[in-house]
């Protein structure tokens, strides 16, 4: 989807605020889902989202569309929050030893989950921070590999081989 | 290598493997082969969370406000960079800082030009005495047109009209009876001096130089010396040296400046309070010591002490004629100003406007000229104010990014 969120000074004033709206209605699910993929805690996810938009909105004016698409940029945003999320919840984590609930259904869910889901989620508890934002990006956020690699700041053949060695792991971990 | 850098090349098995990975995710058929990483991807794509409800509903009501800010927004800096950014957005920033720079300009231009912009020199200046008038300024009595001078209330009404800075050395200097009052600007003694170059064709010089003579005696003034040359084009010409009432010396030039064509006009002004109140004080004193002579001459007991007090008399005396000399010369450069006049015919000079009091274009592209150059030094000024804080702004500002950027590195690689 072709966005952009810097409205021509002859179009009608609140341009960029319907573009923005129109990414915030398209993304949020998505950003919400990477940032809880990574953190793995639910009101660390909600507050790097909330932050993330936030910031995002404030910056709205300075998108350029020659350096990406919206929702790229976008993810950039929700990206750095959740790294400074992540850097707290480490400091935290020194001092608390705080509970990763996104990984731990809840035990009415518990029952009801099939056991393949249950390897796929031991799988993916044992990946590091590096992969499991992979995962994330990838099948959480829905982001194609092109936007990861732009993401990363990596090439995109890069990311693909990234990703693929993700999969090898989780593959092998789930036999 | 830098991992970021690094161009893998990736093997075929790996590339189908993901071209399979993508399939399932957009809902395609995948090969067989490929079942079970179509079943991981599957798997894991329904993993993803979705936000809670209630949270989704604040966030939501967030957007439709605009997202107003929450306490928790970040990094300090960022935080604080992001509240300057929303306290004052760029938009509304960009005109008030232009408005800013306007009063700025605004407001040095008002001050350089109530500072005596005009192109024409008003105000008097002290400027260094020629070498006769400096050897006057010593007191060294010279013989004037004392006898032709006019009533001096004129002049001394002249005077009055002018205000001269106070020089250093004369401040403080009282006029009379040494009460320890500065000169106000009635009292100052300032003299005048003008210049005037007037171009006109050879065959109306002796007219010209007629008129000059017409002009000088309605204004009570006196011609001094004076030399008339007949001849072509670039020989013929006048000199005159004039003493004009310092009173009327503005009129009597704009009379003069009307007489041809005003090639060039000068004028100066030069403060010579300190050595007439000098003058003045010696006079006075040696009166003082000349009135105790006299006393000492009547009470006097034998001849050769008359003969001393005598002989003392007449030292005495004749400093008084001296200083009395030196009173009335100041008087009278205070009272006349001396003005050299040339007649020239060609193309000698430059034209100069004849009324000194109208703006013109010259003066203005001048004032527009001092204006720029202050404008210009201000804005030296304030960049070499500004540029060693860009400089620490800018290098605090990129050791910042990068401290984050390493930061956020090493949350993922921890």
């Amino acid at each position: 989807m072709e966005q952009t969120l810097a409205a021509p000074a002859s179009e009608a004033p609140g341009a960029a605020d319907i573009a923005f709206e129109q990414l915030y209605r398209s993304s949020r699910d998505d950003v919400f889902a990477y940032a809880a993929g990574l953190l793995r805690n639910r009101s660390a996810a909600e507050e790097v989202t909330a932050t993330a938009f936030e910031r995002a909105f404030r910056k709205r004016h300075r998108f350029d569309p020659r350096r990406g698409n919206p929702r790229a940029w976008l993810f950039g945003i929700a990206r750095n929050a959740a790294l400074d999320e992540l850097r707290r919840g480490k400091r935290q984590a020194e001092l608390t030893e705080e509970a990763q609930d996104v990984d731990s259904p809840s035990p009415g869910h518990l029952a009801e989950e099939s056991s393949r889901r249950a390897t796929v989620r031991a799988a993916l508890a044992g990946l590091d921070s590096r992969e499991r934002e992979l995962v994330a990006l990838k099948f959480f956020a829905g982001l194609s590999n092109s936007e990861i690699a732009g993401l990363l700041g990596v090439s995109e053949s890069n990311a693909g081989t990234r990703l693929h060695r993700v999969i090898t792991k989780l593959r092998e971990a789930c036999r | 290598m830098n991992p970021r850098n690094e161009d893998m090349t990736m093997d075929p098995q790996a590339e189908r493997e993901l071209e399979a990975l993508e399939a399932a995710l957009a809902g395609k058929p995948v090969d067989p082969e490929h079942a079970d990483l179509a079943a991981l991807a599957s798997e894991l794509h329904e993993m993803r969370v979705a936000p809670p409800e209630d949270f989704a509903a604040a966030l939501d009501e967030q957007a439709s406000t605009g997202f107003p800010r929450r306490r928790h927004s970040g990094a300090l800096l960022g935080g604080i960079a992001d509240r300057m950014r929303g306290a004052i957005p760029r938009r509304r920033l960009l005109p008030a800082l232009a408005g800013a720079t306007a009063v700025v300009i605004v407001g040095t231009a008002v001050v350089v030009s109530s500072r005596g912009g005009r192109g024409d020199d008003q105000t008097p200046t002290l400027k260094s005495a020629s070498p006769p008038q400096a050897a006057q300024e010593q007191g060294a009595p010279s013989a004037g047109p004392a006898a032709a001078a006019p009533a001096t209330g004129e002049a001394d009404l002249g005077r009055a009209e002018s205000v001269a800075p106070i020089p250093p050395d004369s401040g403080g200097v009282p006029l009379s009876g040494g009460t320890g009052a500065v000169p106000n600007a009635r009292n100052r003694q300032i003299e005048r001096a003008a210049e005037l170059t007037l171009g006109t064709e050879p065959e109306q010089v002796q007219d010209v130089s007629g008129e000059v003579f017409r002009v000088v005696g309605r204004h009570r003034g006196l011609v001094l010396s004076s030399s008339v040359r007949d001849g072509a084009e670039g020989e013929a010409g006048a000199d005159f040296l004039l003493l004009i009432p310092s009173s009327r010396l503005s009129s009597a030039l704009a009379d003069l400046s009307a007489l041809a064509e005003v090639r060039s006009r000068q004028e100066s002004t030069q403060d010579i309070t300190a050595p007439f109140v000098t003058a003045r004080e010696n006079l006075r004193d040696a009166r003082a010591e000349a009135e105790g002579l006299l006393k000492q001459l009547a009470q006097a007991d034998t001849e050769a002490e008359r003969e001393s007090v005598k002989a003392q008399l007449r030292i005495v005396r004749g400093r008084i004629a001296a200083f009395r000399s030196q009173v009335r010369n100041l008087e009278r450069r205070a009272d006349f100003s001396r003005v050299s006049l040339s007649v020239v015919t060609g193309d000698e000079s430059v034209v100069v406007p004849s009324d000194e009091n109208q703006w013109t274009i010259p003066d203005a592209l001048g004032d527009a000229g001092r204006i720029l150059a202050v404008a210009a030094g201000v804005a030296l000024v304030t960049l070499a104010v500004m540029l060693p804080l860009m400089l620490f702004g800018a290098a605090a500002w990129l050791g910042h990014r990068a401290y984050l950027r390493r930061a956020r590195q090493a949350a993922l690689g921890g």
